[in-house]
């Protein structure tokens, strides 16, 4: 593969080498072929959804809109409510994806500094494959972090020289170094993160949790998504709708992704000439004929397009609103920091998740992305850092302060780990690190998670788990405990299974992260 | 020689209970009614009972346990290890004989003793054995009334209100949620008053942004299993708070963004059950 140097797309790894981000953000394409590419796309949902369409009609004709309203006259038990008394109402995830490097941020290893330029142990590496960006290398000289880490708080977690802000919040975080995958490759990897399976097609997290859980606020969508501008330009990874799609589920769970830059949602203003009134009427004339359809055909994707267009309809007003920043005082840009007033950024998307979380809405994800450090990982860490560290701690310190960290949860984290050896050159103050699924670190934090909690442990080398390993199932078996969702119960008829985010292998909710 | 350093009355009893804990765990005279039956009641007869007989089996009678499954035998009197059962809840949880199945939540240790001292012993069926006391089980009070007779009315002062009365969770006794964000400006003092129909059922209540004000905390005083209350960004004022006084299961309560001080804070902190009060952009100083 050439790479061009001067390509923002241009890429290190193999498995997407020169994948550019989605058909729409293409900046060539005239946007009357990516409208097409849209209508397309969404008949061939619509084509595909056919089979699996009667499985929720009758709980689309039950609600209506989604929210978890008291259904039953008959005194039945409501069908969408949390199964037991939940601590989190609503989650914010800050997705870095790309996958930051364990060694640099979360799992401490010093006595790595001995054994710069070693060969990593082959008792170490098991005999595990390694990806073709690395199992051709003659050696795999070890690479020792280039950042110093520093015990913050009470608790003592050791915290990355590239943390200082985050360091100070140090003693809310409950951190996990033993989470593992089984992808080694950027998009089963974050697939499995966000949807607990490899494979595409399957409903991510938060629409899984708009399904069971319904809305807050119907104002304003259940589940929303917003990917950050990027700080570095090299090792960009590519992100696209699969990873907030719906799955099976009813496309109204999938997520509103707002934009980075521009009007937050396209088409939310009214065109000249038309007034509220007249959309009110529009809408309610293409509801009527809707209606009528369903009552012929009975297809339930057709309600769903009725609640899309409910929702639009209640997002000319809602979305304004909340992303109008003029009424933060003054002390939120220094919480957040000055990159907090540029639309797009990190640092404002972190303010838009506390402001829609105080709205409502249930499930935000962040995406961050450019963790990918295949080379110059020390320099391109920092920029990273730079531009991650201060609004994070922002975001956590601004919840914390207005009584929401009892009852949102946090969660940062990329979709695998890095090696511990080098790929490619290794120096001093230079080198870069491969994919490595064996384990990787995370945190959470507030909505009765156990603050100040370190879990799981890793060899030396951070190569392997040796205590307390936590399997993607098993995180998210545990966020759905924190919203009151036993994981198997939370499920979908779809292909024959009782399908569940995760899966059909045994998961368990891992309590020692739970106050 | 054992010191007792500084050691408190209380201290120094419960710590003498604690040794004394060991030797009333060790024995106790069971009976399979007793305990047995109750146990796989429990754990079992959702799928060997008589709704159904999962593999044919069925343990909602100690006849039906000596009878076993199609497969045979799963009670062995006297042979743990022949005991098909006693195999299978003691299984890694993630084989795939593991009972119960489906991710049903395991025995717990002392449960599966319990099983285990009864076929030692010839699982007998009125004779006594010797087994530990099981743990004693924790009963969590339940937040509020039964809301099940009354939802339908709750819906409907809800729909009428222009609010949403939510339950917290399925156990129905969890309580509702009195919620208002889709429409926040709707809730009103009159709107709280008019949930008194339902008052002893509102475990919680998010009044942020909305119309309350003090005159609509009388209201909310009514509301007697309240345990959080969000009234951030409301017009409430410290005048207000002395209303909440009598709420005695109110743990937590946000004043962010209100016009609410320190005088209002010190009646609040007068209320034993509160342990979290908020405080940000009020006219209070945060408490530590």
């Amino acid at each position: 593969m050439i790479s061009d140097p001067h390509d923002p797309f241009a890429h290190l790894c193999s498995d997407h080498g020169g994948e550019h981000p989605s058909v729409l953000n293409l900046p060539y394409v005239p946007l009357g072929l990516k409208q097409e590419w849209l209508e397309l796309e969404t008949r061939r949902h619509f084509l595909g959804r056919g089979s699996k369409a009667l499985a929720w009609a009758g709980l689309a004709t039950l609600l209506g809109r989604s929210a978890p309203h008291l259904l039953a006259d008959t005194g039945a038990l409501p069908g969408l409510q949390p199964h037991f008394a939940p601590k989190a109402k609503r989650a914010i995830y800050l997705f870095m994806a790309g996958a930051p490097s364990q060694f640099e941020t979360w799992d401490y290893k010093p006595k790595l500094s001995d054994l710069f330029d070693k060969d990593l142990p082959e008792s170490v590496r098991g005999g595990q494959v390694l990806t073709g960006m690395t199992a051709s290398q003659a050696r795999l000289p070890i690479a020792p972090s280039f950042y110093k880490f520093a015990q913050q708080g009470k608790a003592g977690h050791w915290v990355s020289e590239l943390f200082p802000y985050t360091g100070k919040i140090a003693d809310e975080l409950c951190v996990i170094k033993s989470l593992y995958t089984e992808a080694i490759n950027h998009e089963p990897a974050i697939l499995s993160m966000t949807t607990g399976n490899m494979f595409p097609g399957k409903p991510s997290l938060g629409s899984w949790l708009a399904y069971g859980l319904g809305a807050i606020n119907e104002e304003l969508p259940t589940f929303v998504v917003m990917t950050s501008k990027m700080p570095v330009r090299t090792n960009v990874q590519a992100l696209s709708n699969r990873l907030w799609s719906s799955g099976f589920l009813s496309p109204e769970y999938a997520a509103v992704a707002l934009r980075s830059g521009g009007d937050p949602v396209l088409y939310l203003q009214d065109p000249k000439g038309v007034s509220r009134d007249v959309r009110r009427a529009v809408i309610d004339g293409v509801n009527d004929l809707n209606r009528q359809l369903f009552e012929r055909v009975g297809d339930p994707e057709i309600n769903t397009r009725i609640a899309q267009y409910e929702m639009a309809f209640r997002m000319q007003t809602s979305v304004p609103e909340v992303t109008d920043f003029s009424d933060e005082p003054a002390s939120t840009w220094d919480l957040y920091g000055p990159k907090a007033k540029e639309p797009g950024t990190y640092a404002y998307n972190c303010l838009m998740a506390r402001r829609l979380a105080e709205r409502g809405v249930r499930f935000t994800q962040i995406f961050l992305r450019t963790w990918d450090n295949h080379s110059n990982l020390p320099t391109n860490i920092r920029a990273m850092a730079e531009d991650s560290d201060r609004p994070t701690q922002g975001l956590i310190t601004d919840l914390k302060r207005r009584g929401m960290l009892d009852d949102t949860l946090v969660i940062w984290g990329g979709e695998f780990g890095r090696t511990v050896y080098s790929q490619g050159t290794l120096k001093p103050d230079n080198y870069g690190r491969d994919h490595h699924p064996r384990c990787f670190s995370m945190w959470m934090c507030g909505a009765g998670t156990k603050p100040g909690v370190s879990h799981g442990e890793t060899d030396d080398f951070s190569y392997n788990i040796v205590k307390d390993p936590v399997h993607i199932r098993d995180f998210h078996a545990t966020i759905l405990h924190q919203f009151g969702i036993d994981h198997n119960k939370l499920t979908f008829k779809s292909q024959g299974l009782d399908q569940r985010l995760t899966g059909v292998l045994p998961a368990k909710v891992i309590h020692d992260l739970l106050a | 020689m054992i010191c007792w350093p500084d050691l408190s009355l209380p201290a120094l009893l419960s710590a003498v209970l604690l040794a004394l804990a060991p030797s009333f765990a060790q024995a106790e005279p069971a009976t399979y009614a007793d305990r047995v039956a109750p146990l796989l009641d429990r754990n079992c007869t959702v799928c060997h009972g008589a709704e159904k007989h999962k593999a044919g089996l069925r343990l909602d009678s100690y006849a039906a346990i000596l009878q076993g499954a199609e497969s045979g035998a799963v009670v062995k009197p006297g042979d743990l290890k022949g005991s098909e059962i006693y195999r299978r809840i003691t299984l890694p949880t993630h084989d795939e004989d593991f009972m119960p199945s489906d991710g049903k939540p395991p025995l717990g240790s002392a449960e599966v003793v319990l099983l285990e001292k009864w076929i030692a012993a010839g699982a007998p069926e009125t004779a006594a054995f010797e087994a530990p006391p099981l743990p004693p089980v924790v009963v969590v009070p339940p937040a509020a009334p039964d809301y099940r007779s009354r939802l339908a009315q709750a819906n409907e002062l809800a729909r009428t209100l222009g609010v949403q009365l939510v339950p917290r969770s399925q156990v129905s006794t969890d309580g509702l949620i009195v919620r208002t964000a889709s429409a926040p400006a709707q809730c009103t003092d009159a709107v709280l008053a008019k949930l008194a129909p339902v008052a002893d059922l509102i475990v919680e209540a998010e009044l942020a942004r909305t119309q309350t004000t003090d005159a609509g905390l009388h209201a909310v005083a009514a509301w007697v299993n309240l345990q959080r209350l969000d009234l951030t960004r409301t017009a409430v004022t410290s005048a207000g708070m002395i209303a909440l006084a009598p709420l005695s299961k109110l743990e937590a309560i946000n004043l962010t963004s209100t016009k609410v001080d320190d005088q209002g804070l010190a009646v609040l902190q007068a209320n034993p059950a509160l342990k979290k009060i908020w405080v940000f952009a009020s006219a209070a100083t945060p408490v530590p």
